[in-house]
This record gives structure tokens, sequence and C-alpha cells, in this order.
């Protein structure tokens, strides 16, 4: 268990709030369709959900402020 | 060149470099033992920035502080990004770098920030395949830092002071220890900060982070403290830096970090002067 497909499966939970909704309403099937493994699916299941939306909602800021950040001065 | 946290046989104590408080920390070098330059800043810098960088290295200890590799992943970090470090390391003169125990990518898709990776034996054995790629294309052995999480990562097997534990030992990485990611941590899941910071690896801790955050809800009720770098460093950081002084006797190297809601620069400094103060009263301590 942990493999590069479910690491693509929660960066895709982190940066898609369609996907995580999606996943919200229907872990398993979501997990399953995504490609896997039984373990992985099972693990999933019983994700921290409440810890999922914070941790989205999380990174959504981080890269708003990232984006907002104006190039750095690097000397004065 | 030595690792990013191999003091010169002292506790030194330092700031991240950020543009807002150049001015600040330029003025009080008396008072800074070090700064931690973030790596990303500079990946396209040109040669004047180069030769900038270098000169503040002639003025202060320097290390510098990854934050995109994505050590912690089953995937091997790209090469071009490697090199893009080593790169950096050479010309800036600085003593070392560091880097996260985390994963920031997966299949292509960027999160952006710092994402805790399935705590595995895959994302162990990942992490230590890429610590040792790293250190042998960068020329050094990163410090590697545990980060803060706002969810138990998905599928884990292992908790995170074993799971750091396996790494850091696996590799003879050094440790940079954040301590208000470690806190924050505990209260989220439900530790007491002080039993999990004593089953963290502090034989081989090198160096120290110091943040503060703030309290968020979310959905059911949930509320999670959340390590945003933009507030003070809260009195249980500074006890926990105090117990550390106590168990990990080797010289240690002390960086607050701030990334926003900039204070004062006089308020960083008592803020690092609090540090001081906590780490000395833990040295004195019986351990």
């Amino acid at each position: 268990m942990s493999s590069p497909a479910l690491e693509e499966f929660l960066a895709r939970l982190y940066t898609d709030e369609a996907a995580l909704s999606a996943f919200l309403g229907a872990p398993t099937e979501t997990a399953r369709a995504a490609g896997l493994d039984h373990a992985e699916i099972s693990a999933l299941a019983g994700a921290d959900q409440a810890g999922l939306i914070m941790a989205a909602a999380s990174f959504r800021a981080k890269r708003k402020r990232r984006s907002r950040r104006h190039r750095l001065l690097r000397w004065i | 060149m030595a690792g990013a946290g191999a003091a010169e046989g002292r506790d030194r104590f330092g700031l991240g470099w950020r543009p807002e408080l150049a001015a600040g920390i330029l003025a009080h070098l008396d008072r800074i033992d070090v700064i931690e330059v973030i790596a990303e800043d500079y990946f396209d810098a040109g040669r004047a920035d180069l030769r900038a960088l270098r000169t503040l290295a002639a003025q202060v200890s320097m290390v510098l502080h990854g934050t995109s590799l994505g050590l912690a992943s089953t995937t091997l970090v790209a090469p071009r990004r490697l090199d893009r470090l080593a790169r950096l390391v050479e010309a800036s003169d600085a003593e070392g770098w560091s880097e996260h125990l985390a994963f920031v990518r997966g299949g292509g898709i960027e999160i952006g920030h710092l994402a805790a990776p399935p705590r595995t034996e895959a994302s162990i054995e990942g992490a230590r395949r890429n610590i040792e790629r790293a250190s042998r294309i960068i020329g050094c052995t990163p410090l590697v830092e545990n980060i803060a999480t706002l969810v138990v990562p998905p599928a884990s097997r292992l908790d995170e002071a074993e799971w750091t534990h396996r790494i850091v030992c696996g590799t003879g990485a050094g440790l940079l220890l954040d301590l208000h990611n470690l806190y924050a941590n505990a209260v989220n899941f439900g530790d007491d900060p002080h039993t999990l910071l004593r089953r963290f690896p502090l034989e081989q801790v090198a160096a120290v982070h110091l943040a503060g955050g703030r309290w968020i809800d979310g959905p059911n009720g949930a509320r999670r403290l959340l390590d945003d770098h933009l507030h003070d460093v809260p009195p249980a950081v500074f006890e926990l830096l105090r117990e550390l002084g106590c168990l990990a006797p080797q010289p240690l190297t002390v960086i607050i970090e701030r990334d926003g809601r900039f204070p004062p620069i006089a308020r960083l400094l008592e803020q690092l002067d609090l540090a001081r103060t906590a780490l000395a009263a833990g040295r004195t301590s019986v351990r």
C-alpha cells in the first residue's frame, strides 16, 4: 500500500474540489474507479473526511497566496 | 561542505530570510547567527542575485531550505529538480540544505504545498531512495523536516514518530525538527506533545524550526491547529524547545520561520531571545 497511484489520487483530492466532493459522497467507488488496490480502497473508505476537507482548503489558500506573491526582493 | 545543521560546537539562533525582513536582519546581524534561505526563490536567479546571495553568506551563516522536491514519495524526484538544487548549493556558498518529508505532487498534479504521504513501508523506502539519490547528486546529505498535517494521512500503517525514525535512521540524514509542526500534529490528533517529542529520533536532530499558527474550524465540529507561520511562536512550543534542550545535548541550529503579517524586527528578535532562554534552560536541566 502507498503507491504512485495512491499519491496521484490524493493529489487530485487536494487540488480538485469536484474530485473531493465525489470521493466524500462515494469513497469506495471513487477509489476503485481510480484503479487503486483493495487495501488502498479499504483504507480510504475510513479516511479522515473532515481532515481531507480542511487540508484541501488549506492547500487551496496556499496556492492562491503563492500566485499573488510578488517576485521576491532579493537584496536591499 | 557540512550538513545544514552542523553548528560550530554551539547552539545557533536565526531567522528565515524573507524580503520583508531583509533590512531588519541585516541591521541586527550581531543578534542573528544564521539565516535560512528558501531555495526555490533562487532557482531562476541571475548572476547578480547569486552574487548577492554569496555576499550575504559571507556575512552570516546561511543554509538553503527546499520546499518542492517531494522527498517522501514513492516516485523518484526528477533529476532536473535535483540538478537545479545542486547548482544553487554550489553557487550560493550555503553551508548545507534541508527539505521536508512530504510529497508535493502525484501523477503530474502539483499540490502546491507540502502534503503528508501515507506512512507506510513504501513511502519509507521511497524517501530513503530519494534522500540517498539527492545526497549523491547535490554532494551532501540534507536535513529532513517533519511536516504539519491537517489530515491523518490516508492509508497510513505507521504513526509519525516511527515513520520518521525509520527514514532518518535508515539514511543517516539529520533531522530538522519543526516543533510547531510536531505540536500541531499532536494536539490535532490527540497526542501529548511532550510524549510525541520523546518518540522522535532526538539524537539525530541537528536543527529546529519554530513558528506559530491558529485554530481553524472544519466540518462536523472539527477544530484543528493550522501551522500558518503568520503568528508568534506560542509558549507551548518554547516549552518543547526547553525539553529538547534537555534531551538532545548536541549543538542545535534554531530558526524562527515567519511568512507573513510581519511584526517589527524587534519582536522577532525578542522571540529569538525567548528561544535562547528556553534552550539554555533545557541545557542546564538534569536529563
